[in-house]
């Protein structure tokens, strides 16, 4: 048995991850030993695994993909207002994600010289034609780590994390 | 592998209206793949026309991007609601 599986049992028995995320991980390596890439790597249903940090938590390289970007706002429970009742909640393909920054490929050189004219005007000195595809993949890859959770002094809660 | 978008739903509902379309895309994909398939020498002599100003490189990398970013609208899900209107739309 590997050290990966190991450490994935060694956490469902201490009860920090549940029976259905160990079941994910422990696929998870399976399909990482197979040598399957991002499709090996997703789970047949998981639906309900939420934004569980815990599917990357120190597990010995093992890291799910993420599968969509969720976003969420719901109003507060008290809240009468109607300009603070909007409820959104918008769940945005990774894939999409990714294909969308290809488009990043298509900016025109001269846009981008005045995107860094623009950063440097305000004090940032930063080459965007230094970010390379693979940068933002790795960018789109650490989205999984993230989660976004504030609430407003109205009760309104926004939400921003990935989910698996 | 992942497959391409089916069908996308768009529902509005209002005080006034209440309305909501499907839209087939496994009905629409055959479609624009023969009008791809049928004016792609067309393309490929335009694209190899513009390519010594760049552009042909530019129009194949933009065909490219949004055939990816159509093929990966599948799952994309957006619903706002406030108190006078709801507006959803998914791809499944």
């Amino acid at each position: 048995m590997s050290e990966s599986k190991k450490k994935i049992l060694e956490m469902l028995a201490q009860n920090k991850i549940s029976a259905d995320d160990a079941y994910k991980l422990l696929s998870a390596v399976d399909a990482e030993k197979a040598g399957n890439t991002s499709e090996g790597r997703r789970s047949e249903d998981t639906s309900d695994m939420g934004h569980n940090p815990s599917a990357d938590s120190g597990l010995g390289g093992v890291k799910l993909k993420g599968k969509y970007l969720r976003v969420t706002v719901t109003p507060g429970e008290n809240s009468t207002d109607p300009r603070h009742g909007d409820r959104v909640n918008v769940r945005v393909p990774m894939n999409l994600i990714r294909a969308g920054l290809k488009m990043t490929t298509l900016i025109p050189p001269e846009a981008l010289n005045k995107a860094n004219d623009a950063l440097h005007d305000k004090g940032i000195n930063f080459d965007v034609r230094n970010i390379k595809p693979e940068d933002l993949e790795e960018l789109v890859d650490a989205l999984g780590d993230m989660t976004i959770d504030v609430e407003s002094g109205h009760g309104e809660k926004v939400k921003v994390f990935v989910e698996y | 592998m992942s497959w391409p978008p089916m069908l996308m739903h768009v529902k509005v509902k209002n005080k006034e209206n209440d309305f909501g379309i499907w839209l087939p895309f496994f009905l629409l994909i055959p479609v624009l793949a023969a009008i791809l398939i049928v004016l792609s020498p067309l393309i490929f002599i335009l694209i190899l026309v513009t390519w010594p100003g760049g552009w042909g490189r530019w129009a194949l990398n933009a065909l490219w991007a949004a055939i990816c970013s159509f093929w990966a609208m599948r799952g994309l899900e957006v619903d706002v609601e406030n108190a006078k209107e709801r507006v959803r739309v998914s791809v499944f």
